[in-house]
């Protein structure tokens, strides 16, 4: 056999079949799946056409999924990129001088813990009988905010988006670090000579310089947000009565708790539906930055 | 040549979708016919060591312990057979069981409970029909009659107990001495009761409900009290009928009681609860007699010899025996996909019979199903009585979170997490659980 220019796709056909056994298939077989009412243990299926999905959008509980998902999506997005930004550049900036590695560490190191770790360590910060967070609130005189943090429906799902923050805001911070340090010099001494200031600067040579680093991590934190498990399932298990519940959560529970692997996988398209649209509509986005 | 080429990769791009696809359905075709015949093994010798996989759901250290004791005394005794011991915890236990049980990597004797969990997986033939081993010389006469019940569903043996176990209440001594009242006989005296210790400023009842479970036990409680016979048509996937107007009054009675449990029931775990009611933070504490050894274990000098337990009080008026006491027994099965039948029977036998059950009621306080353990001066005295209780009761009612369908627990629990704080009646509970239940019945 020869190899010539029009055997290229050969070279690439190891990669296509891995990806395609292990991505591609089972989310083809996972669509399938959400076609039939069938769980975990037996080998019975039973074809049931698409009720799974019109039961999916008469279902409050994937109504409050899908709001949590969103409302994490929203606020990871204005803190971790909003305030990682500001961050970064703050530590960039004079006014951290020589402390600038400490601070920068000291950000980034939550984002070093595993995420079931997290979990517990904010689990007892929120107990409210023994928990630091009301034992300072009560300590400062505002014993009137002390909540249970993780057992009232109002609080709880914002209580776990908050400890998410504090975990992975460092991380964003760092991302963009990096894009801000390969920002040219020469743009920030001629800026210097235009007689900008600090904000200016920031304004007008850091943010246009690193408006690809925001989208990317834009992305990164909203594909995040509709994959989020392990904070919920540690947490709160998607109590009380759901109000915590994530589609991943939801997912989970609907397979293993519920015995509906088919209504699960219809819960998996729709999610694949979503962070599918949501890249493509940022890749796009991306694009027309670069223009 | 290049038709060669796509042809091979189409080939190999419908392997690779046949062989994913054939997964699922694999074990099924590996599986004997009758499982319950001996398949043709060559006897078990040390060079080729048979081995069982055996799977509980106490990870800690003390109960892992001991069931890693007891299977290397068996593999002692037993040359050529190897027990492999799994621990997976409570509740990740609720799910992962059900996905091993699906692959043929299957525990060969596992644990279970008894009722619609177990029963659920007996529909799928997943549970060794043991009738046949129970009968044979009347075998099944080394158990108390009244704990192998649960594990007989439609006149078939599928289980024995691993430990037995019944609903109490734990009361503080000093703190009733304190408030002035006694031990309760009626629910109107509980009520009661709760009403003076809240009025000398102690929290009458310590709970725990984050993970929902815990709330379930004070409903099925009420439920087999107040509604009486009908919760077994009600319980039954089948039917589902939610109908008799008891199961609203249970909820309005468990209502009159919810302003006396400790604050952020919803953020407490149970055990939390416990650890509470140890530390005399609280009066009273509806238990598991098998978290008795745990309060004789881990409570602080103070409670040692300060509190007593009490039943549940009767429900006057109530159309259900209120001589049965809320509990079941958890237990073992043999898997119907094991390739060791033989082997596997012998070693249930032996972890459900009364060797192990004397070393487990001295080692880790609780007691299985076998007979002749019970003796007072044998076990411990507050085991050998809390043990009277369970074999005194005029029957066992299940607990009601394993009793019912998945689905129809799930909905049952969650409203009733809303309906302590307030944001549903009794009513409109029950109304949602006769939707769930209604839908649920329509799979059978």
């Amino acid at each position: 056999m020869k190899f010539g220019k029009k055997n290229y796709w050969l070279y690439i056909l190891p990669a296509i079949l891995l990806i395609g056994t292990f991505v591609y298939v089972p989310i083809i077989q996972n669509f399938y799946f959400s076609l039939f009412k069938m769980n975990s243990y037996t080998d019975e299926k039973i074809f049931v056409g698409l009720s799974h999905y019109v039961r999916i959008f008469k279902d409050d509980v994937f109504y409050t999924s899908l709001k949590n998902n969103i409302t994490y999506a929203l606020i990871s997005v204005i803190c971790q990129v909003g305030l990682g930004t500001v961050l970064a550049i703050l530590i960039e900036s004079k006014l951290t001088g020589r402390l600038r590695n400490f601070y920068r560490n000291v950000l980034f190191m939550p984002s070093l813990i595993s995420v079931t770790a997290v979990g517990l360590l904010w689990y007892f910060i929120y107990n409210p009988n023994v928990g630091m967070l009301n034992a300072l609130l009560t300590k400062i005189g505002l014993e009137n905010l002390t909540h249970a943090w993780l057992a009232e429906p109002n609080v709880a799902i914002y209580s776990i988006i908050a400890m998410s923050q504090w975990q992975y805001t460092g991380y964003i911070m760092v991302l963009i670090l990096v894009a801000i340090q390969k920002i040219p010099q020469e743009l920030f001494e001629a800026a210097e000579i235009d007689g900008a200031n600090g904000i200016q600067k920031s304004l007008f040579v850091i943010i246009p310089n690193i408006k690809e680093m925001l989208l990317v991590t834009s992305v990164i934190t909203v594909i995040g947000a509709f994959k989020l498990f392990t904070e919920i399932y540690v947490m709160t298990m998607g109590g009380p009565y759901n109000t915590t519940q994530v589609l991943g959560t939801y997912l989970y529970q609907s397979a293993f708790m519920f015995d509906e692997m088919g209504y699960a996988s219809a819960i998996a398209v729709i999610i694949f539906t979503i962070t599918f649209t949501a890249s493509i509509i940022q890749i796009r986005m991306a694009k027309s930055g670069k223009g | 040549m290049k038709r060669n080429s796509i042809l091979l990769l189409v080939v190999v791009m419908v392997l690779s979708l046949f062989l994913t696809a054939c997964g699922s359905a694999e074990p099924e075709a590996a599986q004997p016919s009758d499982s319950t015949e001996p398949a043709e093994v060559a006897e078990p010798t040390a060079e080729d060591p048979i081995t069982l996989k055996f799977l509980h759901r106490w990870p800690d250290e003390l109960y892992d312990g001991f069931f890693n004791d007891m299977a290397r005394e068996y593999e002692t005794a037993n040359p050529g057979i190897i027990i492999d011991v799994q621990a997976i915890a409570n509740d990740p236990f609720k799910e992962k069981i059900k996905v091993v049980l699906g692959t043929d990597e299957a525990p060969d004797v596992f644990f279970t409970w008894p009722g619609e969990f177990t029963n659920r997986f007996i529909r799928a033939g997943k549970v060794m029909d043991l009738t046949d081993v129970m009968m044979k010389d009347n075998y099944i006469d080394n158990y108390v009659a009244s704990q192998m019940e649960p594990f007989t569903v439609d006149g078939k043996i599928y289980g024995a107990p691993v430990r037995v176990d019944g609903k109490i209440f734990v009361y503080n001594k000093e703190m009733f001495a304190q408030a002035g009242v006694e031990i309760p006989e009626t629910w109107e005296e509980f009520v009661s009761v709760c009403e003076q210790l809240d009025a000398a400023g102690i929290v009458p009842i310590a709970f725990g409900n984050q993970a929902p479970w815990a709330v379930s036990h004070y409903i099925g409680t009420l439920n087999q009290k107040i509604v009486g016979e009908p919760i077994h048509a009600a319980y039954d996937p089948a039917v589902g009928d939610f109908s008799d107007p008891g199961f609203v009054t249970a909820l309005e009675e468990f209502e009159r009681i919810v302003p006396y449990f400790n604050k952020n029931t919803n953020a407490i775990k149970h055990s939390e609860a416990r650890e509470n009611w140890m530390a005399s933070k609280a009066a009273m504490m509806y238990i598991e007699i098998v978290e008795i050894p745990e309060i004789t274990r881990n409570g602080p000098a103070e409670i040692q010899d300060n509190y007593g337990v009490f039943e549940f009080p009767e429900y006057v008026g109530g159309n259900g025996d209120q001589t049965l006491l809320t509990g079941y027994p958890e237990g073992f099965v043999v898997s119907n996909t094991t390739k060791h039948p033989e082997e596997a029977i012998a070693f249930f036998k032996y972890i459900t019979g009364k060797e192990v059950g004397l070393k487990e009621a001295n080692a880790v306080g609780w007691l299985n199903g076998a007979k002749g353990i019970a003796k007072k001066g044998e076990i411990s005295d507050s085991l050998y009585e809390n043990t009277q209780i369970i074999y005194n009761a005029g029957g066992l009612v299940n607990w009601l979170d394993s009793g019912m369908h998945a689905k129809v627990t799930n909905e049952y629990l969650t409203d009733l997490q809303m309906l302590i704080d307030g944001l549903l009646t009794p009513q409109e509970v029950i109304d949602n659980v006769q939707e769930v239940a209604t839908e649920v019945t329509s799979e059978f």
